[in-house]
């Protein structure tokens, strides 16, 4: 028993340094050889993730993937002709304006377009790709037949929220218009089972799902009677920072690459994309076990990054709540100076502790890590700032159940341990903190918990957990359901194995409850005198 | 005689409440006192305020002639003269009954863990709780609770021992262990106050018994005197309700 518990700490320990250590090209080499390009690396055939170098796909920053596609070979071009090297930093979409304007990044090459209210935070070069827009059905649907947006007239539509694919379903009469969704693996599920009757895309990601999963259908609209888009919402530009000096030079390399081209690389992109030669039939269980062995180390990684993230986070912010916890048991002074700096301390941990719990983890993460480089020109490696965040977050939460755990010690250890004279330090030191600690244990597993599961918000900066690369997997096979029936088991197997671990500590602290004198004898001595 | 605690004109509010209404005692070296009375008479509160758990709201208290409520008093070292045991034992959740003994010597008198261990097991032995050195405070019953809190008082070596009704929390068939310890330790000449409801206890074990009523000390004597020829009316109806109750 012993012996299976030491190995599974010894697991928990190691397993997340195994994913550290993967040092980040930007913290190493001078920021004016790089050319940093942000990108989801998850919307073939513009971007994807493959675990291989194959086809020349270029390594993602801090990971041992590597990222393809229309944008990545665009980007090889760009990089080439400015005369850097190329450096993919893989970035979930909404966190890569905030990456742009912090500096985090240098471009977006995202299959963004250029729309009137992106151009308000970020400069946009010429367009490296036309889009046609279409209408992603499902095949059998009555919409199957459609040719122009009034056929549409009740349906039920959505797109990608913030892109101009959503805003765009405004002109069909009489629609529908559902939530917007976050990312096109969100909408092939709605479509699929049927929560939506179809969502906008574009020709290229319509031609990709349509090849991989043989049920969707798209519908191509005839001259005239489809969205009306303007030239600046029909193309895909290469998003810069505001007045960025790399405008010019990008723009010169883009006017070189010809339509011809252009034309040739999606086509090749749309042949390579990961899945595309796959056999779209075979069951469950076929999948599963393709998606393990095709991406399990990709996963692994992921959980162990999630891991060592919630590992360290918990116990950073177990720690922040014991001192603050603490903190507040010391009797206030009688000095008006030493007052003053505690009162003030205090009301600082009070604005702390009800910040951290009142503003949602991704909000803060947005803040911290985008904002402090925005602002004020902080630049933190992203593994340290999502331990940051998780840290001072759970330490919000800690604070308040240390507060707790220090109520149930009763008051009568206080009094016993002043009357044999010791200070208040001593007190805490061998007497309550013992005790808070076993009474707040359950709450701090539940913390572990949770922080395994919401480390998931973190790909906003992107930080690589389980979650995001499962994104990133079911964004190339198509196969949703497989692919995250198998990151559900990951995460349970994650989050069982902690509270196991954790009700046993619960047990060895707390001990058997009775007790035999002569049960121990080695260390007993012999009664000295008894009368 | 030597005089070790003195207390003079103590009194103790808690906001309205007046608990302490001017008490006075003095405390010799070797005497065992036991402080009787009703519940809500103030007798823990005196107690209390001895080792300043309680901070008295005026008056004086001398430990062996020195105010213990002067500013530039160390409280950390008044409490090492004076062991307190309490009515719910208190033993410390987290450690075993060694330990128990142990915690307070290493921290405050700075004893190196060797002596100290080997005076806390003298000390557990003495109360005959030897053989459960090992064992944590919830393996326990209350009465061997109530005697490693004897122990632990007692590893201190203290110059008096204040007891604030030690039999109160036990049940009755564990009360007799308990008083039979406190009875060899005013043997050994140990200077004791003790509050008690233990009628009998007070008075074989006593040199001097002291009635409180309403925050005052209604009488003080002999135990001789006290039960068998009480002087105030309200001593003697104290004494009555007392002993109809058993």
């Amino acid at each position: 028993m012993k012996k299976w518990m030491t190995w599974l700490f010894a697991f928990l320990l190691i397993f997340p340094a195994l994913t550290w250590g993967n040092s980040e090209a930007t913290a190493e080499t001078n920021d004016e050889d790089l050319f940093r390009v942000g990108m989801e690396a998850g919307y073939p055939p513009f971007n994807w993730t493959q675990q291989t170098d194959k086809n020349g796909a270029v390594p993602i920053d801090g990971q041992k993937e590597y990222a393809g596609g229309y944008d990545v070979e665009i980007a090889r071009k760009v990089a080439e002709g400015l005369g850097k090297k190329l450096v993919i930093v893989k970035i979930s979409w909404d966190g890569l304006a905030p990456a742009l304007t912090s500096g985090k990044i240098d471009a977006i090459i995202a299959g963004m377009s250029p729309t009137e209210e992106r151009k308000k935070a970020i400069d946009f070069s010429e367009a490296y790709h036309h889009a046609e827009l279409v209408m992603m059905v499902k095949k059998g649907s009555p919409f199957e037949e459609a040719r122009s947006l009034a056929d549409f007239e009740g349906a039920k539509i959505t797109g990608q929220l913030g892109t101009l694919h959503y805003d765009a379903i405004d002109q069909i009469p009489g629609v529908q218009k559902e939530l917007a969704m976050d990312d096109f693996p969100a909408m092939r599920v709605a479509l699929e089972s049927g929560v939506i009757d179809g969502y906008v895309s574009e020709n290229v990601e319509g031609l990709t799902a349509r090849k991989i999963n043989p049920n969707f259908v798209m519908v191509q609209f005839d001259e005239g009677k489809g969205f009306e888009l303007s030239e600046a919402d029909s193309t895909v530009a290469i998003g810069l920072r505001k007045g960025s000096p790399l405008t010019e030079p990008i723009n010169e390399v883009l006017g070189n690459i010809s339509r011809e081209q252009r034309e040739e690389i999606m086509a090749t992109a749309i042949e390579q994309q990961p899945g595309a030669e796959d056999d779209a039939t075979g069951g469950f269980f076929f999948w599963v076990k393709k998606i393990v062995e095709e991406n399990g180390v990709m996963f692994l990684r992921g959980a162990g990054m999630t891991l060592l993230i919630s590992l360290i986070g918990t116990v950073l912010g177990t720690a922040i709540g014991m001192a603050i916890g603490m903190f507040r048991t010391i009797p206030t002074p009688k000095k008006a100076g030493k007052r003053g700096l505690f009162n003030f301390l205090n009301t600082l941990f009070s604005i702390y502790i009800e910040v951290f719990r009142g503003t949602p983890m991704i909000v803060q993460s947005m803040v911290i890590y985008y904002g402090a480089a925005q602002a004020f020109g902080i630049n933190i490696n992203r593994t340290i700032a999502a331990i940051i965040i998780v840290s001072i977050n759970t330490g919000a939460y800690m604070t308040e159940i240390v507060r707790g755990g220090i109520f149930a010690v009763d008051k009568g250890q206080f009094e016993a341990a002043q009357a044999i004279g010791m200070t208040h330090y001593q007190t805490m030191r061998h007497i309550v903190v013992p005790q808070v600690i076993r009474n707040i244990l359950p709450a701090t597993g539940n913390e572990f918990v949770i922080n395994i599961k919401d480390t998931s918000v973190l790909n906003v900066i992107a930080v690589s957990e389980l979650f995001f690369q499962a994104k990133t997997v079911s964004g190339a096979n198509f196969r949703f359901f497989e692919t995250f029936s198998v990151v559900c088991v990951i995460y349970f197997v994650m989050t069982f194995a902690v509270t196991q671990i954790l009700r046993r500590i619960e047990k060895k602290l707390d001990g058997p409850g009775h007790y035999e004198p002569y049960g121990n004898q080695m260390q007993v001595q012999k009664p000295e005198t008894i009368d | 005689m030597e005089k070790m605690i003195e207390i003079k004109d103590l009194h103790k509010d808690f906001g309205k409440n007046h608990i302490l209404k001017g008490v006075n005692l003095t405390i010799h070296r070797g005497e065992v006192v036991t402080i009787i009375g009703s519940s809500g008479s103030g007798k823990s509160t005196l107690l209390r305020c001895i080792n300043m758990l309680e901070e008295p709201t005026s008056g004086d208290i001398l430990f062996k002639g020195d105010s213990i409520l002067s500013d530039e008093y160390s409280l950390s070292q008044l409490r090492t003269h004076l062991g307190m045991v309490f009515q719910q034992f208190n033993l410390f959740e987290n450690k075993n009954a060694l330990q128990n003994c142990v915690i307070g010597q290493v921290q405050v008198l700075k004893r190196s863990q060797k002596e100290a261990e080997k005076i806390a097991m003298d000390n557990l032995c003495k109360v005959g709780m030897g053989e459960f050195q090992n064992a944590s405070p919830k393996q326990l019953s209350g009465g061997q609770k109530q005697r490693v809190a004897i122990a632990r008082a007692l590893s201190m070596n203290p110059d008096c021992l204040l007891f604030d009704e030690p039999t109160s929390a036990l049940d009755p068939e564990m009360v007799g262990e308990v008083l039979k310890t406190i009875r060899e330790l005013a043997a050994e000449g140990l200077t004791m106050v003790v509050v008690t409801h233990e009628m009998g206890f007070a008075k074989d074990v006593s040199d001097r018994v002291v009635f409180m009523d309403q925050g005052v000390i209604a009488e003080e004597n002999t135990p001789e005197e006290i039960f068998n020829h009480p002087k105030e009316l309200r001593t003697k109806e104290f004494l009555k309700r007392i002993l109809e109750q058993h």
